[in-house]
């Protein structure tokens, strides 16, 4: 299920997936902007039909934060 | 919702776009009040996949009095050709926006009269100093209001307000061929306020516009490309069996088909309407099936619920041939260009086919449930005009002039008795506010008898029309089975006193073989003549599609000298006598 993840964080950044891992970030990707970042939490919502809150949106800064703001809504991501 | 890509296909597929050769080119300049990230790179991935380059602005953030008001401003330096101008609600209201009911009724009137002119004059401004056209978005009305249900009775209430900024704008700018307004708020109606709003991306990020639904506005945005750009679709070709009736009229019979007010036959008959309502406007329709001829025809012209009939196609290919002959004929029959058709078929095998093999055409992905039908076409923004024209409301009548003629062609002996028996009129007419909005149409349009193929919009023409040093004018045709309308247009250019320069020489295709170039280009010399001229230069520009025109100059006397022709006025011109050329 992280596969799932990492390659909707790939599609959405334009990067290989192997390049994702759980402390990819905007510091990391250079082609994550703050504009880019809206769009990949709108596209996780819809993947994953989840909500987020925008307190859990601000708090997005690494993949590790957005595997546990998915679980608070339920979304168990397996290795 | 229809199928559409999400918004990170767009981003990341229009940085691959760099570098890549299209066929046409416009520059578009977009200013807003609010974020609207994501909108350039799918109008950019958009127009690319129609074969057209696009290179945009985006103005920054709230800063588009400033990019109008300021002669300096990056956005006059970009010179775009197309200009939207997109102002939120809660922008043009500010506080009022929350707090309407804060001021009187009276001051909510006066709060909308000064915003109206505050808009007036942004737009004043920006018109007068570029030639780009101007699209301004109208406002989203919101179904809130903070006087809930009593809203409705509220004197000047909050919903009023904006009601009457929507319509100010549009009487204003009503007869501006340079202003259009684009209906924001329909398309917010369209997918619905709850989706397209989202509080957290508003408050999160400033965007207004939900990023899933930003490349459905791009597609309503490039509407207005289509239309600046001359490339609107001239005719859509329809299949029978299963596209304008359910069933197999071989198979199921007369009386087996679907069609009626019952579903499903009535999802048949509400795509047949919507068919009629584009037919009316000027959108050709004809008729590619497999199909019995007599079968079909049958249906045509005698089903009771048949909305569509005979008169309504200009061309039917029912037979067994295949459907790209077919498609070539047709585009024959009615002298259009290939690129110029819209391919409707409930068969995917038949659209892979249409697709492989004239990949120029529009293929249409009909849905498989024919319910979806009308809204398919009515979703398409490939019919965009800048202008819909007396002669487009005509021309379903027109073509069926031209099929009468057709027919009277083959039955005369010859060409020239064809021509001398068809009692050919030609009205040669000035640059007025009547006919200058066809005659940029045409120049727009015209791609096959187009000497140069020079693009020219409504205000260009408007300019030149009162210039001293240019000749415009335009040509309707008249013979025994009707009027072709304006057909024709030329440019000439006054060089100097003893030479004018033919600037742009066309006709419309459903009029070319007539000869009818020549009444024009004989009333050029006559005029060039009158005022003492010695020569007329002219220059033909090769294009893709303008092969018809390639002799012209040479049949017509004209020498070849460098890059351009000319011929001299000693030379006595003859225009064929079976054309009467006059002038109003």
């Amino acid at each position: 299920m992280s596969k799932k993840l990492y390659d909707l964080v790939a599609k959405v950044m334009n990067v290989q997936p192997s390049t994702i891992n759980d402390e990819s970030g905007p510091e990391s990707i250079e082609s994550w902007t703050s504009f880019k970042g809206y769009v990949l939490l709108y596209e996780l919502e819809t993947e994953f039909k989840v909500k987020f809150t925008i307190d859990e949106a601000m708090d997005v800064k690494k993949i590790v934060d957005i595997k546990r703001h998915l679980k608070n809504h339920g979304v168990i991501l397996n290795d | 919702m229809a199928e559409e890509r999400e918004l990170s296909y767009y981003i990341n597929k229009a940085s691959e776009l760099v570098g890549k050769n299209f066929e046409k080119k416009i520059r578009i300049g977009i200013i807003s009040s609010f974020t609207i990230n994501g909108l350039e790179e799918s109008i950019r991935v958009k127009l690319a996949e129609k074969n057209i380059d696009c290179i945009t602005y985006v103005g920054g953030y709230n800063q588009y009095n400033q990019e109008i008001l300021n002669p300096e401003s990056s956005l006059y330096k970009f010179s775009p050709d197309i200009t939207f101008l997109i102002i939120d609600t809660r922008n043009i209201l500010g506080e009022l926006f929350n707090l309407p009911y804060s001021i009187s009724a009276l001051e909510r009137k006066n709060f909308v009269e000064k915003k109206l002119n505050e808009i007036q004059n942004l737009a004043n401004t920006f018109t007068d100093k570029t030639k780009s056209k101007l699209i301004i978005a109208n406002f989203d009305i919101p179904t809130y209001s903070p006087y809930g249900i009593f809203e409705t009775k509220t004197d000047y209430g909050f919903h009023k307000m904006i009601e009457d900024l929507n319509c100010g704008l549009i009487n204003d700018f009503k007869i501006s061929d340079l202003i259009y307004i684009y209906d924001f708020n329909g398309f917010i109606s369209q997918y619905g306020g709850d989706n397209i709003f989202d509080y957290k991306q508003f408050l999160f990020g400033d965007m207004k516009i939900s990023l899933d639904y930003i490349p459905y506005l791009a597609n309503d945005l490039i509407g207005y490309v289509i239309g600046y750009l001359g490339l609107s679709k001239k005719c859509v070709v329809l299949d029978l069996d299963n596209t304008l009736w359910g069933g197999v009229v071989g198979e199921d019979g007369f009386n087996g088909i679907k069609l009626g007010p019952e579903p499903p036959g009535n999802a048949y008959l509400e795509f047949q309407l919507v068919l009629l309502s584009l037919y009316q406007r000027g959108i050709i329709l004809a008729i590619n099936s497999k199909n019995n001829y007599d079968d079909a025809l049958k249906v045509i012209e005698e089903h009771p619920y048949m909305i569509l009939r005979k008169e309504n196609f200009a061309s039917m290919k029912i037979n067994w041939n295949d459907k790209v002959s077919n498609m070539k004929e047709i585009a024959n029959d009615l002298n259009i260009g290939i690129d110029s058709l819209v391919f409707f078929d409930d068969d995917p095998v038949n659209r892979e086919f249409m697709r492989l093999n004239m990949p120029q055409i529009l293929t249409v992905d009909v849905p498989q449930d024919p319910s979806q039908y009308a809204q398919t076409i009515k979703k398409m923004n490939d019919f965009s005009v800048m202008k819909i024209t007396d002669e487009d409301t005509q021309r379903g009548k027109m073509y069926l002039e031209q099929s009468k003629r057709n027919d009277f062609e083959q039955s005369a002996p010859d060409l020239e008795s064809f021509l001398k028996n068809l009692d050919l009129k030609v009205l040669i007419k000035n640059a007025n506010e009547f006919t200058i909005p066809r005659i940029s149409q045409l120049t727009l349009k015209t791609n096959q008898f187009n000497l140069t193929t020079k693009r020219y919009q409504e205000s260009d023409i408007k300019k030149l029309s009162e210039d001293d040093k240019y000749v415009i004018g335009c040509a309707q045709v008249k013979d025994k089975f009707g009027d072709n309308g304006i057909t024709g247009v030329f440019i000439v250019q006054k060089e100097n006193s003893k030479e004018w320069f033919i600037d742009t020489f066309l006709l419309s295709c459903r009029i070319m073989g007539r000869e009818v170039e020549k009444g024009m280009l004989g009333y050029i010399m006559n005029k060039a003549k009158e005022n003492g001229v010695e020569q007329i230069k002219a220059q033909f520009i090769p294009s893709q599609k303008n092969k018809p025109i390639e002799d012209f100059l040479n049949n017509c006397g004209f020498q070849k000298d460098g890059d351009f022709w000319f011929y001299s006025l000693k030379t006595q011109f003859t225009i064929p006598e079976y054309l009467m050329v006059r002038v109003e």
